[in-house]
């Protein structure tokens, strides 16, 4: 058994299928998300693809604040697993450190996201404008919504790395997070080119 | 062998800087002037790259049990049946 799976079955869980019964749950609900987020990004390439006269965005996207925000979880995506490898190691100040970044990019992102809703709205831009922001506040609101729920798990951990209640034997919160974490980093990697880009 | 043998800090960096050239790669790419298929399969390709470097190697699907692998992946070869489907309806109503 690898230490990762060590990780995830050290709370009494049953292994049947030979993997940790959360690690298998949390998997299995990222399915389900997968499914969620890929129904909505087929909707908006079918409504696009099927409207001649696609609107778009008009010069009202800022692809270089679009870029620095897939770059920033790119960064929190690589730090998750640092934080993640620092616990299997026990190192703790590691942990600590590597949760604090990821919380800090992940709020990041939201600030970035948040500043760039404003400048929507100071144009008098809503989801009821055209069909192209009725997609875009969808897709970016939901995907945001996701992240927030990131940050808070992750700050979570981060409280608990600094009271010294993350342990090897009882880490797989940080392996389940950080499975969670590179999800959503997954969905903005199609959500970006799809609204910026393309 | 652990999962930590075959993945190590240093690669999980080298993935991280990966990710970023194709990042760039990508955004580079779509300033190009060419067809707006041409640039979305090749700018949508980058972005499944991406993801299968993150699926692979920060998930750790590249050493876990491979049927984690399939729960990732049904999912996904459901929705493109759908794609498909729902795409070819719209191809012959255009």
């Amino acid at each position: 058994m690898s230490q990762a799976h060590a990780l995830s079955a050290t709370v009494g869980e049953s292994m049947p299928t030979g993997i940790p019964s959360n690690k298998l749950g949390m998997w299995l609900f990222l399915a389900s998300e997968v499914m969620f987020f890929t129904g909505l990004l087929t909707a908006y390439i079918v409504l696009r693809m099927s409207n001649p006269n696609w609107p778009g965005p008009e010069g009202h996207l800022s692809v270089p604040l679009g870029t620095i925000n897939t770059f920033i979880l790119l960064c929190s995506s690589m730090t998750m697993v640092m934080a993640h490898a620092s616990v299997v190691r026990d190192d703790q100040k590691g942990l600590r450190a590597y949760l604090f970044w990821t919380v800090l990019f992940g709020t990041a992102f939201l600030c970035i996201k948040g500043y760039e809703y404003h400048l929507k709205f100071a144009h008098e831009i809503f989801p009821s404008t055209n069909i192209f922001w009725s997609c875009y506040f969808t897709l970016t609101g939901f995907h945001a919504l996701h992240v927030l729920g990131g940050v808070i798990a992750n700050a979570w951990l981060l409280i608990c790395a600094l009271r010294g209640k993350i342990r090897p034997e009882n880490g797989y919160p940080v392996e389940l997070a950080g499975l969670y974490w590179h999800f959503v980093d997954i969905v903005w990697l199609f959500v970006f080119p799809l609204i910026y880009l393309i | 062998m652990t999962t930590e043998a075959h993945l190590t800090p240093a690669t999980y960096l080298k993935i991280w800087v990966a990710l970023a050239v194709l990042l760039l790669a990508g955004v580079i790419i779509s300033r190009f002037p060419m067809s707006k298929p041409v640039m979305a399969v090749t700018v949508l390709g980058l972005s499944t790259v991406k993801a299968c470097l993150v699926g692979l190697y920060y998930m750790h699907l590249k050493v876990d049990r491979r049927w984690l692998t399939g729960i990732a992946v049904f999912p996904l070869v459901v929705i493109l049946l759908a794609v498909l489907l729902v795409l070819s309806s719209t191809l012959v109503r255009l």
